[in-house]
């Protein structure tokens, strides 16, 4: 079907707006009429609250307006055609559904009669929270800047740090209803040209009515959907997507969400903080290490517990077993019943805590961990032991930086408990085996999951420091196999010795 | 991207999936062979190793031929050699099935079936398998070098295990001959026949032409490793022994220590990893038996029909049935190594020759898949839960064995359990000791499971104490016979004789802990550890089969409210290589550990043989007073 055109007649375009938006009343159509005598009839749309009062002096619209005041309608037409005051982000737009669709995204968009084109003018847009402190991945050394829900200015915080022309910001829609604006952010000589039209090409392959949040595109577009692994690295650090850009992955930014994705994702980024690069190499990679460590607690103690306890007790030393023996006295359930029990219990005080507003969700962390916790063993639903093991397996779970990928080991967690509590080692033997089967054949855009531990012949992950080793940062040479081979080298040292 | 680029797995992944996939089998099965062993297996290793390193240039120059199998042999021959080596990937797979089935349940899961164990096994490592050699390729990249670190380690922590004595009389066994030697190449030979499945798999493999470097890395590697074992089990073990254990690699660590005894016991953690190679060994029989599907059933490369998906599982599902087979009796672990050396590896090198000469390769779905997953975690119940909670067990660490020339008297020296763990400090007696008795193991363990409510748990038996009449009647091999067949028994314990097993049990002295723990406590304490010789199970066990004798136990008594331990005579030789006899030292522990005394004894002690009637009870010294004196 043939778009609209927009008319040089202001009543039928005025018609037409009134007919698509008969029954919005956040829409506002204001008529007007400006020029020499009031003779020049103008129409204003735009959506209550995303413009400042038009009037004010300040304003782009508000001095086009005062300026419209004096002019006769052929000097009118003239200004807008040449944009003779300058305005900085102005379009012209032709179609009718153009226009609407700049007017939905937050813009006024200005008609006049006897010109058939609509000029869209940006204002201040729809109302979001600005840069506020990133929440959920906090550093002690580093920028506290954290993305925004605006596309707009979530990308002007990388430009921020990336001040190059080379940075390159593609925006598109998405959503049939939505409209939801997408940003893919790259730089142009470091990144694999295939890595963009796989994007582009994922983007595309879909069509749905809303995007409302970054997590959807995600799961929308990842290859292995039924992994509880996240494929997309995801962060609210424009500092963390700065880094990524320049080690030539790509970043996806999405309208009204202030997680970033970065494409393609790794199991060792996911292990990664930003401020890893901002520290000392010896203390990173021990907090890498750590870290690592923290994972497997996370995923194998309750079900190495289990398998223990419940098979072969000879590991451990004999008053470490009696300890436990004499521990579970009394409790009247198995002890991987007691052990589920537990860890529900746990991730109930956790759920809790993070839906209730921040002070009563730290005293429930507080009532949950101690008081229900010292309650069930004095009642003997559980024994202490249990409560330690579960404890533990929380720490480590909230050591691993990503949530979501932290979430992976969550879930895995209880499979593995039931293995080792029901076949023992060779449960968890079995697990871990189909686990390194299951990461070890996903995909991120074509890089293998578990890079750089897969690393291949030639490959600069040794360099680059990606593994659970960080290198100092004079030795970290080479940019990571993401980025183009030809633009691989990211440090040299200046012939002169300067710098 | 470069990765997506090439989809060749690199030779470093080809390296670490070749040692992770031929160690763990030949650890397992290959050590307890016959021919494994002495200077003819070392030798035969040595001659298998040079032929190996031949045959891969062969191998190498057949990959084109295997990556086209039907067309380089032509339709009914290559039929024929995929059916062939079909069959060989499958009887392999039930071999490793059948013997973790056995292995499993004997020394790891004690009391769940191991035709359980194999299902399991099956069904795991057919996940995946189809989807292309990367995948492996990663999985090697990922755990190979853990797995290699884990044997390395285990070899250096058994090294305080060996003896230069039984090594040198191990290696004499078998004895050197051209038989042996014989049999020992093409025992090895045998053993690596799976790596005539490598050309199928060539052609995933970058820079295919140079991966005659990679395949020699490989075998060197394995073979050093094997060459290692040779020496170490025999050195650990002794020769005798050696030749009775079907699988010597399980019991080697259970009498090692973890330095820092953070874990009592560490040979569960050794099987795990043993046991995650012979699952990704399973998994590449599925993953060639898969190619090998493909080859014969040509279609598009890029599209997996349904099929071939299932083909893995089908695979698996066979492998599982063949397992369980028995022909008169005989199941796969009888008569695969026969099939091996006489029929697989024979026709194996005749159909690569011949092809050598000729070369001249929605919903329902998820409904299914939710389906079989729902039956594999209920399976994971069915299986029969031998799992018992720490609180239902009883841990005797220590156990007397005594004889009145028609029962056995068990008594088992149980800690109790407030006391032990000091979580509720009583001023009653801490020891809790049963005695059982029976005319043999079978109606004493009877007997236990009528009389206890919590099972026995003999995981952490500290010390072991023959009455004088079990030495005396050779009732004592039926004692080790019986340890043997204990999984959980480690070969840490500490051995002794004594006139009267039960009473040194029913000692009361240790008021803080139990006689078990007391007695270690004795023999581990840093201070005089040097004067305090003892002998442990796997010296026993060493002695046993070696020359069918007990070495000499040091002795343990009780007289009057003290525990008096006396060591064995001793010969050690001096500097002019005469022989003395080392002062027996007499060691009386206080019923108030640790305050204990010393007292030399005279030279002409008979200690250990004659028991405790010579004591000079009035020489007393405390510790360091003693140390001074000597």
């Amino acid at each position: 079907m043939k778009e609209k055109e927009v008319s040089g007649n202001i009543r039928e375009n005025e018609a037409y707006i009134r007919q698509r938006c008969e029954n919005c009343a956040d829409i506002l159509i204001r008529p007007m009429t400006l020029g020499e005598l009031r003779k020049t009839e103008c129409l204003l749309v735009f959506i209550e609250g995303t413009l400042s009062n038009v009037m004010l002096e300040d304003s782009a619209l508000g001095k086009l307006l005062g300026y419209f005041q004096e002019l006769s309608p052929d000097q009118m037409r003239k200004t807008l055609r040449g944009n003779g005051l300058g305005i900085a982000d102005v379009e012209e737009l032709s179609g009718m559904e153009e226009a609407l669709l700049a007017m939905l995204a937050g813009n006024a968009v200005f008609f006049m009669d006897g010109y058939s084109r609509a000029l869209k003018i940006s204002g201040k847009g729809y109302p979001d929270m600005g840069v506020s402190e990133v929440e959920s991945e906090k550093v002690l050394r580093g920028s506290k800047e954290g993305f925004s829900d605006s596309v707009k200015t979530s990308s002007a915080l990388i430009r921020k740090r990336i001040r190059d022309t080379r940075l390159k910001v593609e925006e598109r829609e998405i959503g049939v209803r939505s409209h939801t604006t997408l940003q893919l952010l790259y730089v142009e000589d470091l990144v694999h040209p295939r890595l963009l039209l796989e994007i582009r090409e994922r983007l595309e392959t879909f069509e749905i009515d809303g995007i409302l949040d970054s997590g959807m595109l995600e799961q929308l577009t990842e290859e292995a959907w039924y992994s509880p692994f996240p494929q997309y690295q995801t962060t609210e650090r424009p500092d963390r997507a700065a880094q990524e850009l320049l080690n030539g992955k790509a970043v996806l930014l999405c309208d009204n969400s202030p997680v970033a994705l970065i494409l393609p994702g790794a199991f060792s980024g996911f292990m990664e903080s930003s401020e890893d690069w901002y520290n000392r190499f010896e203390v990173v990679s021990f907090l890498r290490a750590l870290r690592y460590l923290a994972m497997g607690v996370a995923m194998l103690l309750p079900g190495l517990y289990l398998a223990v306890i419940r098979f072969h007790t000879q590991i451990l030393p004999v008053n470490l077993i009696l300890s436990f023996a004499q521990a579970r006295e009394g409790v009247p359930f198995s002890s991987v019943a007691e052990l589920v029990f537990l860890e529900l219990a746990f991730e109930l005080i956790r759920e809790a805590g993070v839906r209730v507003p921040g002070a009563l969700g730290n005293a429930i962390g507080i009532v949950g961990g101690l008081i229900i916790g010292s309650a069930a063993v004095d009642a003997n639903l559980v024994s202490p032991i249990v409560v330690m093991i579960v404890a533990l397996t929380a720490l480590g779970s909230l050591a691993i930086p990503n949530e979501e990928f932290s979430s992976a080991f969550r879930l895995l967690k209880y499979a593995f408990l039931f293995l080792g509590g029901y076949l023992g080692v060779f449960g968890l033997v079995l697990g871990s085996y189909l686990l390194i089967s299951h990461l070890a054949g996903l995909l991120s855009f074509g890089i293998p999951y578990l890079v750089p531990f897969v690393e291949k012949e030639g490959d600069n992950w040794r360099e680059s420091g990606g593994r659970i080793w960080r290198m100092p940062f004079r030795k970290r040479r080479f940019r990571p196999l993401y980025a183009r081979k030809e633009e691989n080298l990211r440090l040299r040292r200046r012939k002169d010795g300067k710098g | 991207m470069r990765f997506a680029e090439n989809n060749r797995i690199s030779h470093r992944q080809l390296y670490r999936q070749l040692l992770l996939a031929f160690l763990p089998p030949f650890l397992l099965c290959v050590t307890g062979k016959s021919w494994f062993g002495g200077w003819g297996g070392i030798l035969g290793l040595a001659a298998a190793l040079g032929l190996l390193l031949f045959y891969r240039i062969f191998l190498i120059r057949l990959a084109p031929a295997c990556g086209a199998l039907l067309k380089t042999a032509g339709g009914p021959a290559g039929w024929g050699i995929g059916l062939f080596f079909l069959v060989y990937v499958i009887l392999t797979g039930a071999y490793l099935l059948a013997v973790l089935g056995e292995i499993v349940p004997q020394s790891l899961l004690t009391g769940v079936s191991g035709r359980w164990i194999s299902f399991w096994a099956a069904a795991v490592c057919c996940v995946g398998t189809h989807r292309g050699m990367q995948r492996r390729g990663r999985m090697a990249e990922v755990s190979g070098m853990i797995f290699l670190g884990g044997i390395f380690l285990m070899m250096v922590l058994c090294l305080g295990q060996v003896r230069i004595s039984s090594l040198a009389e191990g290696l004499g066994e078998p004895e050197l001959s051209v038989e042996s030697f014989l049999a020992g190449s093409y025992g090895f030979l045998c053993a690596f026949s799976g790596v005539s499945l490598l050309p199928f798999a060539m052609k995933e493999v970058e820079k295919q032409g140079s991966t005659g470097k990679t395949m020699t890395k490989a075998l060197l590697t394995a073979g050093g490793i094997l060459l290692g074992m040779q020496l170490l089990l025999p050195a650990v073990f002794g020769g005798k022994r050696l030749a009775a254990e079907e699988y010597p690699i399980l019991p080697l660590l259970s009498g090692a220590d973890l330095p820092g005894n953070v874990l009592a016991r560490f040979d569960v953690i050794w099987m795990g990893l043993v046991l995650y190679g012979i699952l990704f060994s399973l998994g590449s029989l599925l993953h060639y038996g898969s190619q090998l599907l493909r080859q014969l059933f040509p279609g598009n490369p890029q599209v997996q029909p349904l099929p071939f998906r299932l083909a893995p599982a089908g695979l698996a599902l066979l492998m599982f049935a063949f397992s369980l087979a028995e022909i008169r009796g005989n199941g796969i672990r009888d008569y695969y190594e026969s099939y091996l050396a006489f029929v697989f590896v024979p026709v194996l090198l005749l159909a690569q020759v011949f092809l050598s000469v000729r070369n001249r390769g929605k919903r329902k779905r998820r409904r299914l898949g939710a389906g079989i997953a729902m039956l594999l975690g209920v399976s994971m119940f069915l299986g029969g839960c031998a799992a018992v909670e720490p609180e239902n067990r009883n841990y005797p660490l220590a156990l007397g064995v005594d004889w009145d020339g028609e029962n056995l008297t068990l008594s088992y020296g149980m800690p109790d359990l407030p006391e032990a763990t000091g979580q509720e400090k009583t001023e009653e007696n801490g020891i809790s000791l049963l005695s059982l008795s029976g005319v043999d193991f079978e109606e004493i363990e009877a007997a236990y499971s009528r009389s206890q409510e919590k099972i026995l748990d003999m995981g952490h038996l500290e010390v072991l104490i023959l009455g004088e009449p079990v030495l005396g009647d050779k009732v004592w091999e039926r004692v080790l016979e019986y340890l043997k067949e204990e999984p959980s028994v480690g070969e840490d314990v500490y051995v002794f004789r004594s006139a009267g097993a039960r009473e040194v049990l029913s000692w009361d002295g240790a008021r803080d802990t139990s006689v078990g723990e007391y007695i270690t406590g004795m023999l581990e304490n840093p201070a005089g550890r040097e004067e305090k010789a003892s002998v442990t199970l796997r010296e026993v066990y060493y002695a046993w089969y070696e020359s069918g004798t007990l070495p000499e136990l040091p002795e343990i008594s009780v007289q009057g409210d003290l525990l008096v331990l006396e060591e064995a005579l001793t010969a050690v030789s001096d500097r002019d290589g005469e022989e003395k006899e080392t002062a027996s030292l007499l060691a009386w522990w206080g019923t108030l550990y640790p305050e204990f005394c010393f007292a030399e004894s005279s030279g002409s002690s008979s200690a250990g043989k004659t028991g405790n009637s010579e004591r000079p009870e009035n020489v007393k010294f405390s510790f360091w007073l003693a140390q001074i004196f000597k």
